[in-house]
């Protein structure tokens, strides 16, 4: 248990360390979050939205800010070896991708909930509404839902990488804005055509926000929103997680793992 | 494993790469490969680009899987118990990198958590590996500020962080400066003295495996072309020894029929003869030449390199 613990360690220690030397880290967990939520912000000012219809808006901008920000860190564990040229040393030591993907989830897990509370505050400061005005328990259930989807989306970027090698590189970035337009980002699921809202059904996002807008008096268009958040999560985390299990053996077959470090 | 068991046994490894997408295109980099390397020996794969040699040691790392036949590395298979593999063995290559930003310190401690080691363990075998590799003065300096040297011997300080029982070595000293190539070698020397640990090093340059090795294969075209310890290696290569002479005069015809002349080729103005043994031939072909009223100005005793032997193998 000990050794395990010390496994993942290894990879929420040197994500950290990257993190705490790592410019862009500033803009990624406070600038573009801020400047996305001021800017939606400012747009439901414009069209003089009642405050209701403002809490619906802005929290689509936190949700995709937190899960951006979460699954970027999930997906630097195999990023940041394969930019610098190092992916054959994680491989070859005693590890499961699961040691991997724990390890750098807690530093998104971290990351993401400093975005939350960072926009939280912004929200309350300039907009004068509350993501917490029902309660923390709302809160942290919403916040735990986004980071358990982005660990899910952020599996999948590792396992694109290790698929396709530095081409995927782009999904760590483009992937979670597909996900957020089925799932009713800044609008209900409703007003989505007939595939695409088939397909939010499909995925959790949908039912966070649902959950988490029902507190703020929008019903909910499926019923147990959280309930249903949670086991769908759970389902796709496992089903990411056997994708990065078998794109590594598959990586360990084709070479990839040895392209990726030359 | 038992300790007179092979450190590593090898039967008719074989693999090729496929690549592209529509038209797929087969590249065999190891075909039918096999050997045994002693415990505790130092095991030389050499051969020119494109040998192999990165493909064969990365698949007894268990960085990639063969297509067919086995390889056993103590005692363990590398497909079957590739977990259990990694545990005892590590690899430094030429071309190791790490996160930029990770100072020395870091990137050690990183690789030792990975193997599980717990803090009391780790702490003091990090700061011992760091004064073994006279890292200690740049061991919080970011990795992307090191010279290449520094960053050669970090790579191989990382890999003795599991204390590994087999340690692969893939181009350890490409590209250094001669002074850090030697202190590696001395490194790389120093582990085999102290006899625990057996070493796979495939290399370039033939002196350092000259110098190092105990077993060599020769490696072209994912095959096998010669295996054997450098000594021998030499004398079935290379077929004796040489000997270049200056003389004036027709030397090739005069030298023709003399026993323990194995070839004569002429060359410029003189000749050089292949010889079983150097030492004993070389006064009685001096003597010859002189009876025949073929005086010799010069002569050269060359010295068989493995370099010789490479070249005449690739050829």
């Amino acid at each position: 248990m000990t050794t395990t613990l010390v496994k993942v360690s290894a990879f929420f220690v040197r994500n950290w360390w990257m993190t705490q030397r790592n410019t862009f880290t500033f803009f990624e967990v406070a600038v573009w979050p801020v400047v996305g939520l001021l800017s939606v912000g400012l747009m439901t000012t414009f069209l003089r939205l009642p405050g209701e219809a403002v809490v619906f808006v802005l929290t689509g901008t936190l949700a995709l800010s937190v899960v951006q920000v979460c699954q970027l860190d999930v997906a630097y564990a195999v990023l940041f070896d394969v930019w610098s040229k190092s992916v054959k040393h994680q491989f070859l030591a005693p590890i499961d991708p699961w040691h991997v993907a724990v390890g750098a989830w807690l530093v998104g897990a971290l990351r993401g909930a400093a975005v939350f509370a960072l926009l939280t505050a912004v929200t309350r400061g300039v907009f004068g509404v509350s993501f917490v005005a029902h309660g923390w328990t709302v809160a942290v259930a919403f916040l735990l839902g986004l980071l358990l989807s982005a660990a899910g989306l952020g599996l999948l970027v590792c396992s694109l990488l290790l698929l396709c090698g530095l081409r995927a590189e782009v999904s760590a970035w483009s992937g979670v804005s597909l996900v957020f337009l089925v799932c009713g980002v800044y609008y209900p699921v409703s007003v989505l055509p007939q595939p695409l809202a088939g397909l939010a059904s499909a995925v959790p996002l949908t039912y966070f926000l649902e959950a988490f807008r029902a507190g703020f008096g929008f019903d909910p268009v499926f019923s147990h929103p959280l309930g249903w958040g949670f086991a769908l999560a759970v389902l796709y985390l496992g089903g990411s997680y056997l994708i990065l299990a078998g794109a590594v053996a598959r990586a360990r077959r084709t070479g990839m793992l040895l392209k990726l470090s030359d | 494993m038992a300790m007179s068991e092979p450190a590593v046994v090898v039967r008719g490894l074989a693999k090729t790469f496929r690549t592209g997408w529509w038209r797929r295109r087969h590249q065999p980099a190891v075909c039918g490969v096999s050997f045994d390397v002693p415990p505790g020996a130092i095991f030389g794969v050499l051969g020119p680009n494109g040998a192999g040699k990165t493909t064969l040691l990365s698949i007894l790392a268990t960085l990639l899987v063969p297509d067919a036949g086995e390889a056993r590395v103590l005692g363990l298979d590398v497909v079957r118990q590739a977990r259990r593999v990694r545990k005892r063995i590590n690899l430094s290559s030429g071309s190791t990198s790490f996160l930029w930003s990770l100072t020395p310190r870091e990137i050690l401690d990183v690789a030792g958590r990975t193997y599980g080691l717990l803090a009391r363990v780790r702490r003091p075998r990090v700061e011992g590996l760091l004064d073994r590799f006279e890292l200690t003065t740049h061991a919080d300096q970011p990795y992307n500020e090191l010279s290449t040297g520094l960053k050669q011997r970090l790579g191989l300080a990382k890999a003795f962080i599991n204390d590994p029982e087999l340690l692969i070595l893939d181009e350890p000293t490409v590209g250094l400066d001669p002074d850090v190539a030697v202190r590696i070698r001395d490194e790389i020397a120093a582990v085999r003295r102290r006899g625990r640990t057996t070493i796979l090093l495939s290399t370039h340059y033939m002196r350092e495996a000259e110098l190092l090795c105990d077993e060599i294969v020769f490696l072209r075209a994912g095959r096998i072309l010669a295996h054997g310890d450098p000594p021998s290696l030499k004398r079935e290569i290379l077929s004796g020894d040489r000997i270049l002479l200056t003389v004036d005069g027709p030397v090739a015809t005069a030298l023709d029929g003399l026993p323990g002349i194995l070839a004569v080729r002429a060359n410029g103005d003189g000749a050089e003869c292949a010889v079983d043994d150097a030492r004993k031939r070389l006064p009685e072909m001096l003597r010859h030449l002189e009876s025949q009223g073929l005086p010799v100005s010069e002569v050269q005793v060359l010295e068989p390199s493995l370099e010789s032997v490479f070249i005449e193998l690739v050829r």
